[in-house]
């Protein structure tokens, strides 16, 4: 008997999100399949890619990164040279120096070095708070209102700040609002809901459903995106049809695999490898199972990433 | 499973209000009640016009286009014995928001309603009824059956487009027969059949303060047995609280903390 395809139809999408302004755009979601089936319908916005760069410089990064940016000094050459990174799509600035318990910036200064980051790059641009609640509330509204007219992604509002930086991203600041769970779907769809209560534009937000390091309690991570694309286009949710971006890095440079010096682990081998290995499979893991965009660090990943994104979609 | 649909019952003849604003083709009232359904989170409306014998045509077009205008699209289901005017609503009808509904078809004298459905893509209510109401299940299956396979001789996509009715007696006379309806509601779920009803007919003749507790109480058992939607007033708040609680419970619809406010 003949093979008889019958694709899986569903009568609803993902929103597609376009971030940026000008030429330079990217959309993200807009697809009604599962990722990469292509063969149930043809792929209408393939993944995209960030680069993570921070207003803290290079000191953290490894020391691979660290080569790729040699020469670059500023926060504006920085800029310039992770979005020339090749399939790189979006850099993602993210201001960790806020942190009130690491170098404790303030407000006006991270501002800084948000304008001065804009002025240097034309791409799409997402930028991340520091992850303390409070001073998310105070530093991303401010984002949002130097960032007008950009079209910017904000990561990201959680629960406890929702109403101060969803409406200052989404409605006073016309930016888009990522919406920040931790790998809690029933959690994931409450931002969204109060978050359009707001009268935030369903459209304008993106999710960010939390990440974790393949290997690092990972497998919750996947069960999650997993059943928000299920109810999303099975259920026709319209609470879970935000598209999803994973930033991955931030996660994958923090685990020993990634942090132990080649001196310490010796039978581990180049250390900047492992952090591309890490890296790199645990984005394939996230796009496969429903991330519409990716955050990376190392130049190493970003093309390869691209290079399956390129192959599967 | 998908989640319940809600078919909201107030745009009715029976109420004089709205008779009055039909006859008059006085859009105030009408716009009125369709928004309160819908804002209390009715899918479908039922637009029942009577049966209008002498403008039922004129008077359905008008009433699908006042709606659907306003309420982008909103989904209808054209609840008349004039068919005629069914169709004549199919004519107007935009379908960006799900099939029309015919409203209603049954084993006996109606079931021409079927063929109407089918040769105008709409979904149709199903009554597993004939002449007087069915004595037992084996003679409400016998009308399912019937009507199952005039869908089928009319090329209808029975699983999807054909909602059977099983017919919600009333508890005030026919307290007896309550647990045979439900039960037939889970034979027409077995069958992988999506089945529809008015609901509130349980109910009828008792307080109206008792009403709601009645009528969650028999939808809450009504979906456990795979009942897939019901022609209700969305306005009653603890209905419409305790339906949506089923879906979650059900797993039909993802959990959220403000559940019952979307």
């Amino acid at each position: 008997m003949p093979f008889n395809q019958k694709p899986q139809k569903f009568n609803a999408k993902i929103n597609a999100v376009t971030i940026g302004s000008g030429d330079k755009t990217v959309t993200i979601g807009g697809e009604n399949s599962f990722p990469f089936y292509s063969f149930d319908a043809p792929t209408e916005n393939t993944p995209k890619i960030g680069v993570e760069i921070s207003d803290l410089g290079l000191d953290e990064f490894s020391e691979g990164v660290k080569a790729y940016y040699e020469g670059a000094t500023t926060m504006a050459e920085i800029a310039q040279k992770a979005a020339a990174i090749e399939g790189a799509d979006f850099v993602a600035l993210i201001l960790d120096g806020g942190d009130p318990n690491g170098a404790n910036k303030s407000v006006e200064e991270l501002i800084e070095v948000v304008k001065e980051v804009a002025g240097a790059i034309d791409c799409p641009l997402v930028v991340e708070g520091c992850k303390n609640v409070e001073k998310d509330a105070e530093l991303l509204p401010k984002v949002a209102e130097v960032l007008q007219g950009r079209n910017a992604l904000l990561l990201s509002e959680k629960e406890e700040n929702y109403k101060a930086i969803g409406a200052a991203a989404g409605l006073a600041y016309n930016q888009i609002v990522g919406a920040e769970s931790a790998v809690d779907i029933n959690l994931a769809k409450q931002l969204n809901v109060v978050t359009t209560q707001l009268g935030v534009d369903a459209k304008k937000i993106v999710m960010n459903i939390g990440s974790a390091a393949a290997g690092y309690g990972y497998e919750y991570v996947v069960s999650t995106m997993d059943r928000i694309k299920g109810a999303a286009l099975g259920q026709n949710d319209n609470m879970l049809q935000m598209p999803i971006i994973t930033p991955v890095s931030a996660e994958t440079w923090a685990v020993k695999e990634a942090t132990a010096s080649e001196a310490d682990m010796p039978e581990w081998g180049s250390a900047d490898e492992r952090g591309i290995d890490m890296e790199v499979m645990t984005a394939a893991a996230d796009l496969a199972a429903g991330s519409d965009a990716v955050i990376l660090r190392h130049p190493e990943s970003v093309k390869t990433i691209s290079k399956l994104i390129k192959a599967l979609a | 499973m998908a989640k319940f649909v809600t078919i909201g019952e107030r745009l009715s003849t029976t109420a004089p209000a709205v008779n009055k604003a039909f006859t008059e083709r006085d859009p105030e009232p009408i716009l009125k009640r369709a928004k309160q359904q819908l804002d209390a989170g009715a899918t479908y409306l039922d637009v029942n016009i009577g049966p209008a014998e002498n403008d039922g045509p004129e008077l359905m077009k008008w009433a699908v286009e006042l709606l659907q205008g306003n309420f982008d699209n909103v989904p209808l289901a054209l609840d008349t014995s004039n068919v005629a005017a069914i169709e004549a609503g199919i004519s107007v009808y935009n379908r960006s928001k799900g099939k029309p509904i015919v409203n209603s078809a049954d084993a006996a004298g109606r079931i021409g309603y079927v063929d109407v459905a089918a040769a105008n893509d709409a979904i149709v209510i199903a009554l597993c009824n004939g002449e007087g109401i069915a004595k037992d299940n084996d003679e409400r299956m016998m009308y399912m059956q019937t009507l199952m396979e005039r869908g089928m001789e009319q090329g209808m996509d029975v699983e999807n487009d054909m909602w059977f009715d099983p017919l919600f007696l009333v508890i005030k006379g026919m307290q007896d027969k309550q647990m045979e309806v439900l039960d037939f509601i889970k034979m027409i779920s077995d069958m992988g059949m999506k089945s529809t009803g008015g609901l509130s007919n349980n109910s009828n003749g008792m307080p109206k303060h008792i009403r709601p507790i009645m009528d969650s109480a028999m939808v809450a058992m009504a979906m456990m047995q795979g009942l897939t939607s019901a022609i209700v007033n969305p306005n009653d708040l603890r209905l419409m609280e305790t339906i949506k609680s089923c879906d979650i419970i059900k797993n039909n619809y993802l959990y959220a903390d403000s559940y019952l406010e979307i």
